[in-house]
């Protein structure tokens, strides 16, 4: 397909010397010396110069670029998904810095310079962040290895070197909270330098000098300079002492804490920002993948000849399963692509294409109604105690009364918007890669593992991700590109995923989750014994979430795990973990047994308890019920529901939320508000990030509730596209959201998220009271919510 | 075969056959890639952009079938970000990632031509385009400050 138009000729060529008018200025030019014309528009306009391996403009240090007319460029390492990771990681720099808020721009940072170029010393000190210390420069240990790498089955662990000059290009929660101290001791040590700079052209003593948005003074002359006029002489000016700089004290911030909106906002409400499906290169072909639908399986044959004439048509290619020391172990597929002009012709040919299957014969059953019987059964025989206080058996017979529940969720994809992708340009010598993704440094070896090409020759382009949670969804887009692009050396070749495919093949899921809790309560109510058991799928995660550390004050406390290996590939997903529900829901279960307010409830539980987050807690409960007018008179068919977040130590997040909830007697439910209190710690980076991070958990507990169930049938995932899950939208979001923060004395957990937790299990809790109706098999949509 | 377009005012002969989606045609053969691909089955609502001033899901609708009809895509809303639309998206800091702003824009500005003060119960009927983020509180804050804006 071809497009023509007199103004669209002239445009083209307008925009081909914008680009190079623009590389000339950044250094592009000697960075795509390559000779690789990229699409320059979006970039220019959104200040993304892709993987500046050079730059022309002074480079202060490996993150911070100052250029004459003092705009500041902050390198990212991690990639922004929707969390505004980078306009944190910029306003952390620019806290140290001082710069002109309003003269920054920010680009994504070079996997591959991180490859050639070792951390710097002064950065490989390790943050004093222990749980309740607030001092960044506390002392802290050896940097220890994050277990992320430690857990690549079948690879050397140290394959992805975290000491190279961007140290973890990983862009998940952790990988940030182990960060944030490397980003505020680089934009220190680049204001050092060029204070140092001014310093020397004055010839005053450094300690003289002050400096506020990148204006640097001299009080007692009177003499003023600004950080584009120093920053030459100051990338030529190595400090002195750089072990010794220190990272501002939160009492000292001013920008860390204050509401920032999001610097790509701008860029996406014109439709400029651009994303990994949005790269278009000169000559690039694009191509269709379908790998086999059952995870493990592989392409028994195909018949290219019967697509080979159809419009467009370039070539069909087979690629392998890619190899799992790629895949952090998950079992992903084989396949085949079709490469062509247009995506269009891609998947046209592919979807005419016949093709047969090599099932894995073990698995060619498998179901998602089996694998939930055998999680259930497999409860009745502990594999691990994971806590054991007190005595559950002894204080269970004593009980005046037993409540027994048993829970259970299903598979849940992470369906970010943007459908899996990447552009590979390989060649035998070199290895271009663009790409959305979540841990560059991975998906960098997989270009040199794939291709032979040696690392240090694979050059990664990094867009921004149209939603991410969890490495891409894990999947193997990238792999799956790479090795279809390796078949056409010499030509860039866009692969994209079907939305079927990237939800069915190309992503890992969050586990399913039982869950059996069995409780006695003394003749007042109150719990003498709780038992917790879980199991989930191998290799899901958070299999103990809220129960190995559980807040509530019982005195005979029992929790067991069961992991059972299924086939399907499961991995952490947006932190969603329905053990957590599940506790909050018998919480409310005991609460109604004992025929006591949930709210008032919890509160007791917490106050027998002397556990580091109790007061938090109790604060966020008392915040919550405040707000939401909680035991204030409602109309028939609304109520209110109420949900804590958090386990009683180290650094997870306190909140709690209540969702008033209504349910029309034909059964139609719906949250009409939430009101949500959550622990900051001493500070939010970004407080509007962390509202908004609320908000989105508020969206996706709900549409976890009201319609997620992703059924295997036959060893694949059958449920594949928008029409019959994820299908809560603005109908189902409440209208009202109210959120207010309060402060404690330590390091506050990034996760609001969780808000997909509390909102659950409040949901399901006002149902209840509205209807009777206790489900405990989500999803809602499954269930006839009618009542009266 | 060659197909006249007229998208954001201007006219693009495109050689394609008529049943390719219009979302695809602006993508890879005009190059406006605001347009986003979320299903391809009129489901999620990332590829909106407006027909005749109505939205359209542009993944589903034959190029063939909108020849000389006035295509508005998300980079003709304005020159530089200042719809009133845009401003109020920008204003309320609407995005998560913003992979699905494109079309809930395009969604939300069809919605205020047609309704300059839209109820809350519109606003939910008609913005139906999905966001995995999460954003939809800010969508409907926008929407409306959007509306005090085109109404002032």
């Amino acid at each position: 397909m071809t497009a023509k138009s007199e103004k669209t000729a002239s445009t083209a060529a307008m925009q081909r010397r914008e680009f190079l008018s623009a590389a000339a200025v950044v250094g592009g030019a000697a960075v795509f010396g390559f000779g690789i014309p990229l699409d320059a528009r979006a970039a220019v306009r959104t200040g993304q110069y892709w993987s500046p391996e050079i730059s022309t403009v002074p480079e202060i240090n490996a993150w911070i670029a100052i250029a004459p007319d003092d705009t500041v460029t902050y390198r990212i390492g991690v990639t922004e998904l929707g969390q505004g990771i980078l306009t944190a990681v910029a306003m952390i720099m620019n806290e140290e810095l001082q710069a002109d808020w309003k003269k920054i721009r920010w680009e994504y940072a070079s996997a591959n310079r991180d490859v050639k170029e070792k951390a710097p010393a002064w950065s490989l000190k390790t943050p004093g962040k222990e749980p309740y210390s607030t001092d960044p420069n506390a002392p802290g240990g050896s940097p220890s290895l994050p277990a992320v790498y430690r857990n690549r089955e079948g690879s050397d662990p140290r394959e992805v070197s975290w000491t190279g000059v961007y140290r973890r290009m990983m862009t998940n929660g952790g990988a940030f909270k182990s960060l944030t101290y490397y980003y505020h001791l680089a934009g220190a040590e680049a204001r050092e330098r060029l204070l140092l700079a001014a310093a020397a052209v004055w010839n005053v003593p450094v300690a003289q000098l002050s400096v506020k948005d990148g204006i640097i003074t001299h009080a007692a002359t009177g003499r003023t300079t600004s950080y584009g006029k120093v920053a030459a002489k100051a990338a030529q000016t190595p400090h002195p002492n750089p072990e010794g700089i220190k990272a501002k004290t939160p009492d000292q911030w001013k920008l860390l804490g204050t509401e920032q909106k999001y610097l790509h906002t701008p860029h996406v409400v014109t439709g400029e920002l651009m994303f990994g499906l949005d790269v278009r290169m000169p000559g690039m072909l694009y191509a269709a993948a379908k790998a086999c639908p059952v995870w493990g399986g592989d392409v028994k044959s195909y018949d290219a000849n019967a697509v080979k004439n159809m419009p467009g048509v370039h070539s069909v290619v087979q690629f392998p399963i890619p190899d799992r020391g790629l895949t952090r172990a998950q079992r992903f597929s084989g396949g085949v692509a079709v490469i062509a002009d247009s995506y269009w012709h891609a998947k046209s040919a592919l979807d005419a294409m016949p093709v047969e299957w090599l099932i894995p014969a073990d698995v060619a059953k498998a179901n998602s109604a089996d694998m939930m019987k055998a999680l259930l059964a497999s409860m009745d025989k502990p594999e691990k105690v994971a806590v054991n206080q007190g005595n559950f058996d002894t204080a269970i017979a004593r009980a005046a009364k037993v409540v027994e529940a048993t829970y259970t969720a299903p598979h849940r994809p992470r369906a970010r918007m943007e459908p899996g992708n990447a552009t590979v340009l390989v060649t035998d010598s070199r290895v271009d890669i663009w790409i959305g993704d979540q841990s560059p440094q991975e998906t960098l070896v997989s270009g040199s593992k794939l291709t032979g090409v040696p690392r240090e020759n694979v050059y990664l382009h990094l867009a921004t991700l149209g939603g991410g949670f969890g490495r891409n969804g894990n999947g193997p887009q990238a792999e799956h590109a790479i090795m279809i692009a390796k078949t056409v050396k010499g030509r860039p070749v866009h692969m994209i995923w079907s939305r079927e495919e990237d939800w069915n093949v190309g992503t890992t899921y969050g586990a399913q989750c039982a869950a059996k809790f069995k409780a006695g309560l003394d003749a007042d109510g109150w719990p003498i014994a709780i038992e917790a058991r879980t199991a989930m799928d191998t290799g899901g995660s958070g299999i103990s979430a809220g129960l190995d550390h559980f807040p509530y004050g019982v005195p005979n406390y029992r929790h067991t795990t069961n992991f059972v290996k299924f086939h399907v590939p499961v991995a952490v997903r947006r932190n969603t973990f329905p053990p957590q529900i599940f506790r909050e829901s018998f919480i409310d279960e005991l609460a109604h047994a004992a025929k006591k307010d949930p709210y008032q409830y919890r509160r007791e539980l917490l106050m027998r308890t002397n556990f580091p987050l109790r007061d938090a807690q109790v604060q966020a409960l008392d915040m919550v019920a405040k707000m939401s007018g909680w035991g204030s008179p409602l109309p028939q068919g609304q109520a209110r529901g109420i949900s804590l977040e958090g386990e009683h130590d180290g650094v997870s997040g306190v909140q709690a939320q209540v969702a008033l909830v209504s349910v029309t007697k034909q059964g139609s439910a719906r949250v009409l508000r939430s009101d949500i209190a959550m622990d900051t710690g001493f500070s939010a980076v970004n407080p509007l990030a962390v509202k908004k991070q609320l908000e989105g958990g508020v969206y996706w507990g709900i549409d976890d509730t009201f319609s997620v169930d992703f059924q295997v049938k036959d060893g694949r995932m059958v449920t594949s596209n928008y029409d019959t899950v994820l299908t809560a939208r603005m109908d189902k979001y409440p209208r009202e959201v109210n959120i207010q923060f309060f402060k404690s004395e330590r390091w506050g957990a990034s996760s609001p998220e969780a808000s997909m937790h509390t909102v659950a299990s409040a949901l399901l809790d006002g149902i209840y009271q509205i209807t009777g109706k206790r489900i405990r098999d989500e999803p809602l949509n499954n269930h006839d919510l009618s009542w009266g | 075969m060659a197909l006249n377009l007229v998208v954001n005012g201007q006219l693009y002969s495109v050689d394609t056959e008529p049943a390719t989606p219009l979302l695809w045609v602006l993508r890879d053969s005009i190059g406006l890639t605001g347009t986003k691909y979320g299903c391809g089955i009129s489901e999620c609502g990332a590829c909106t952009v407006h027909v005749n001033g109505q939205a359209k899901r542009s993944c589903v609708t034959p190029a063939g079938s909108v020849v000389g009809q006035d295509i508005l895509t998300i980079e003709g809303l304005s020159s530089d970000g200042t719809h009133p639309v845009q401003l109020a998206w920008k204003e309320v800091d609407a995005p998560h990632c913003g992979y699905c702003q494109s079309g809930m824009i395009m969604a939300a500005t069809a919605l205020l031509q047609k309704r300059p003060n839209p109820s809350d119960e519109q606003i939910e009927s008609e913005i139906t385009n999905a966001c995995r983020c999460g954003s939809y509180y800010r969508v409907r804050l926008a929407i409306k400050r959007a509306a005090e804006m085109m109404r002032a």
